[in-house]
């Protein structure tokens, strides 16, 4: 089931407690009952030996070294030396590539819509993550390194997202990307007008209920944000001008949700804005200008094909799934070409999940772009690197395989678009936080599960039997 | 503004009264003479006397003659500590209405007109506690003489009231009001705020609503001249002591994020903060450590299942769907919380949660002590560190003079594993407690298998369900077959099967499960039966429990 999909059928008024509850039943079942996660060691000095590199940034380098220091690349190179001293990973025969970044997700987090306001700017990702999920492990598995956590498509606009690294087995608060810029979620169509379902019983149906309504919500979000920073703007002037012995002036009310918007004008915050049809990203860009802000990304964006020109004169990205679509009215319109043509339109495109599961494959979906449209294999690898990485403002740090960036990686058995390679290992800051050679996969659990039946002493074996 | 209030001047339950009254305290003196006396604060005196007058202790030691005037009480050699205080209670409040769906679900009725929200930093518990006796009884009769009672969700709940367990208890005899704002995590249904997500956002917009209503109010009241009178805003107003530290912020939080999300806000405002609940706090210690208050920690342990984090950090590699080993792994680390919190040399008190009945309270006490815990730290944890963390160090939790006589009186050491109960002090009144027939430790949940034949259950039973809004009357049909039995309960509510019956000597459990609005709640109950009669407690999932009291009709 598509996140967004699910996200939806929340919307419908089903009580959302007793799916998560449900959810959290059959999760707990399909998990292995435990296994030791050990966590790695800060990796001091590392060198990935005689591997395929794909740099993403400036081509591919057929058999290098990657040297990483302190958690960053230190040198990368067909001649690059090993450093004395280095822990050495042979990669003789496989791939690496940029860790992934998936800029459109949902995990880890305890809650996902505020759903009674259709503004709540004021809510932050952050508040609710979860570090023991054990999709962070699962998405490590899938060359994912980093995600764009985001509020739900219910509210106009959202939460505060969360950028985070998949440090699985660290505190909560180390999963947080340091030094990413702040961001928001902003949502448009029918999910914000509620349109594919019944409000509960006595629930009125909320404002707003149209495309129209939606802009005039966001209007005069921005409206009253305008008036609050300007109050804002007074009272800093006011406190300017305050001579010895006078009063300091009273400060103005410190409103959490308008702060968030102010920092959207100010360009201090980036908007990730959940949309569909070709009329409302039109509207959203018309109202961005008007406001004085770009926005960062459309989500989704499944008729972006038809205003490509526009979006990428807006400096917007454009995170699409790959060909997911017909789940809903406003997503009838799509084709497998979008992200191609967008790509070909001069707009930074991503390839996102908005799924858990979908997240783990997502080198997949970027190989599907070569084959609809003939995106170049650079371009689709940017797609779930370099593109989202610009979209979350981390390009300094993340999305290609450059000297002084963070060590995030994925390493593949082969080429990661070729239908049968799979990850091998997988790198945060240098650190190796999935190694399919001790993960506990399926086999492992199955390799030990056999072992202990071994040795099972035979009479309880039998006295239980097959049951 | 109502804070601040001296002991025993709460609010009314009763009459409203202009004139200080007194708390109602026993008048005269007692004398316990040949007692083995806890003091907890000043060591253990192996045969001495406390001498009681009007309610507080007057005289404690190994040479203390009893005054002329007192009534002697000889305990031959049975032990004396200071009454169990538990921080964490909903006793005698109103029952908030059941969810009627999901957080954030977007359907249900929104809540009746009046009823709570969780968003009620201005409620004062002191002015609306009913408890039933029944339910008073029932705490007493495990050691328990004060509760701190606060209503049990919400995000901004209220201010608590440290409450003794007297039979005729009236809010006259609160010992201190407001003891702290009670802060917990659940949103509002079908409202803002709906979510986790909200529910912070709101509570950190509250605190600087909070902040800058403080200045504003100091402004004005410093010079008024030129500024328009702040408007009265009751929430705020009870939020501003709160802000600036002035009182403690006890803030509901069970798993590790709960507790590392309340630090958060804690450090963010600069409260005063409590952590209450706090089961998973092993895992937060480096956490709560920093924060530097104490806790409270309940000892209604989470089932390994529900602990978070476990299945994919702390535990040894089992084979898939090994529960039992997954289970064995967990239980230690839960039990030793406290033990955990001891090592890492953070304050807390040990507190039954709210919804563990008192042996079992007392019986998770000792698997905490089993697990690691110095037995004299958790007493500790059950007198004296509560009553510090409740602001009342100088009143209660010791056996001192000057303090209130609040006392337990054992056969057996109290955390031991053969501990009798036999009396209970407070405000220096004397209750006896009357030992049931059948083993008095771990009764009911099948703790002892062979406690002698089961009961006769079997026929029509009138139930009489305590609730803070009076009895709530009930018919029980029930056939039994063997040390199990099926029926059905019914009441002006309609009809349930009565599942899971349950008899073991003479206790009894079973429960029913109600369809309230969608949702269903299951309510456990427990009971001692004796002859034709019942008595036990009703286990309201979220709500605390209820007494209740059932005759069976004669043939």
């Amino acid at each position: 089931m598509n996140r967004d999909q699910l996200r939806d059928g929340e919307l419908r008024g089903i009580a959302v407690a007793l799916i998560s509850v449900v959810a959290a039943a059959s999760l707990a079942a399909q998990q292995p009952a435990s296994f030791t996660m050990p966590i790695p060691p800060a990796a001091h000095l590392v060198a990935i030996t005689n591997a395929t590199i794909l740099t993403v940034s400036h081509g591919t380098i057929p058999r290098g070294t990657i040297v990483i220091r302190e958690g960053k690349i230190a040198a990368v190179g067909a001649d690059v030396a090993v450093p004395a001293g280095a822990q050495v990973i042979d990669a003789t025969g496989r791939y690496v590539m940029p860790g992934i970044i998936d800029e459109h997700s949902h995990s880890a987090a305890e809650a996902v819509n505020e759903f009674s306001n259709s503004v709540t700017a004021e809510v932050r990702m952050a508040d609710v993550i979860r570090e023991d999920m054990p999709t962070i492990y699962w998405q490590l598995a899938g060359g994912v390194t980093a995600v764009n956590v985001l509020h739900g498509s219910a509210n106009t606009i959202g939460g505060q997202n969360a950028v985070l690294k998949l440090r699985w087995g660290l505190p909560v608060d180390s999963l947080l990307f340091e030094g990413a810029p702040p961001g928001i979620k902003f949502a448009l169509g029918e999910n914000v007008k509620e349109s594919n379902f019944q409000p509960g019983p006595g629930r009125e149906r909320r404002y707003p209920a149209t495309r129209m309504g939606v802009e005039e919500v966001l209007r005069d979000a921005f409206t009253r944000a305008v008036a609050y920073r300007t109050e804002w703007q007074q009272y800093e002037a006011a406190r300017r001008a305050v001579r010895r012995g006078q009063a300091e002036p009273m400060p103005p009310r410190r409103d959490l949700q308008l702060d968030a918007l102010v920092e959207v004008m100010d360009g201090r915050r980036l908007v990730h804005a959940h949309c569909y049809r070709a009329d409302e990203i039109l509207m959203l860009l018309r109202v961005a200008h008007d406001f004085g802000f770009r926005v960062a990304s459309l989500e989704h964006v499944l008729e972006g094909y038809k205003v490509a020109d526009e979006i990428a004169a807006a400096g917007t990205g454009a995170s699409t799934f790959a060909d997911f679509w017909g789940y809903k009215l406003e997503a009838y319109d799509a084709i497998p070409y979008n992200a191609a043509l967008m790509t070909q339109h001069g707009v930074a495109v991503a390839i996102n999940s908005d799924d858990d599961e979908r997240a783990r494959r997502l080198y997949q979906d970027a190989a599907k772009t070569m084959h609809y449209g003939g995106v170049s294999e650079t371009d689709a690898l940017k797609m779930i690197t370099l593109n989202p990485a610009r979209m979350l403002g981390v390009e300094n740090r993340v999305g290609s395989i450059d000297v002084g960036k963070d060590a995030d990686l994925a390493i593949f058995s082969g080429h990661p678009f070729a239908p049968a390679s799979r990850v091998e290992m997988t790198l945060v800051d240098g650190r190796v936080f999935f190694d399919r050679t001790t993960a506990p996969t399926l086999e492992h659990l199955m390799q030990q599960l056999q072992e202990q039946r071994q040795h099972r002493p035979a009479a309880a074996a039998t006295d239980k039997g097959e049951q | 503004m109502r804070l601040a209030l001296p002991a025993c001047a709460g609010a009314l339950l009763t009459v409203a009264l202009a004139a200080p009254a007194p708390c109602g305290a026993q008048e005269g003196a007692w004398a316990l003479t040949n007692a083995r006396i806890e003091t907890v604060t000043k060591g253990v005196i192996e045969r001495g006397t406390i001498v009681v007058r009007d309610g507080l202790i007057q005289a404690v030691g190994a040479d203390v003659a009893p005054p002329a005037d007192a009534r002697v009480l000889d305990l031959n050699g049975r032990t004396v500590y200071p009454g169990l205080i538990d921080l964490i209670s909903n006793l005698g409040l109103a029952a908030a209405p059941a969810p009627t769906a999901g957080r954030g679900g977007g359907g249900g009725t929104p809540a009746a007109e009046g009823a709570p929200t969780g968003l009620e930093a201005d409620r004062m518990v002191a002015d609306e506690i009913k408890p039933a006796v029944a339910d008073i009884r029932n705490l007493r009769d495990g050691g328990i003489t004060a509760v701190l009672v606060a209503p049990a969700r919400g995000a901004f709940r209220g201010f608590s009231a440290l409450v003794p367990l007297r039979d005729s208890l009236t809010a006259r005899a609160i010992i201190r009001s407001p003891v702290a704002e009670n802060l917990g995590f659940e949103g509002v249904q079908g409202r803002y705020p709906g979510t986790l997500l909200g529910v912070i956002a709101y509570e950190r917009q509250a605190f600087y609503d909070a902040k800058r209503q403080a200045l504003l109010l100091d402004r004005y009241r410093a010079n008024p001249l030129g500024m328009r009178r702040p408007a009265y805003d009751g929430a705020l107003a009870a939020l501003i002591p709160v802000v600036k530290g002035e009182l403690p912020a006890f803030f509901f939080a069970k798993s590790e994020n709960e507790i590392r999300r309340a630090v958060r806000i804690g450090r963010e405002f600069g409260l005063k903060l409590t952590i209450v609940g706090a089961t998973e706090a092993f895992r937060a210690t480096d956490a709560l450590k920093a924060a530097g208050q104490p806790v409270v920690v309940s000892v209604d342990f989470p089932k390994p299942t529900e602990v978070t984090g476990w299945q994919y950090r702390w535990t040894e590699r089992h084979a898939p769907g090994d529960s039992a080993a997954a289970d064995s792994a967990a239980r230690p680390a839960i039990e030793g919380n406290a033990a955990a919190l001891n090592s890492a040399g953070i304050r807390f008190a040990l507190s039954s949660g709210g919804s563990l009945r008192p042996s079992e309270f007392l019986g998770n006490v000792r698997k905490a002590i089993a697990a690691g815990l110095p037995r004299d730290v958790a007493l500790q944890a059950l007198t004296i560190r509560p009553a510090e963390i409740a602001g009342v160090g100088e009143q209660l939790g010791s056996i001192e003079p000057g303090k209130i006589a609040n006392f337990v009186v054992t056969e057996g050491d109290l955390l031991g594993d053969s501990a009798k109960v036999r009396a209970v002090f407070v405000d220096g009144e004397r209750y006896e407690v009357v030992a049931p027939p059948a083993a008095p430790a771990g009764r009911g949940r099948g703790a002892e298998a062979g406690a002698g034949p089961a009961a006769d259950v079997g026929g029509t039973w009138d139930v009489s369900v305590s609730t803070p809004q009076g009895a709530n009357q009930a018919t029980m049909t029930v056939t039994q077959s063997g040390t199990s039995f099926t029926g059905q309960l019914t009441s002006e509510m309609g009809s349930a099967a009565v599942d899971n019956g349950q008899v073991t000597g003479s206790s009894v459990s079973w429960t029913i499960t109600l369809n309230l609005g969608g949702q269903s709640m299951t309510i456990t109950f427990h009971g001692d039966v004796e002859g034709n009669r019942m008595r036990g407690s009703a286990d309201i999932p979220g709500m605390g429990s209820a007494g209740f009291t059932a005759q069976k009709r004669t043939p």
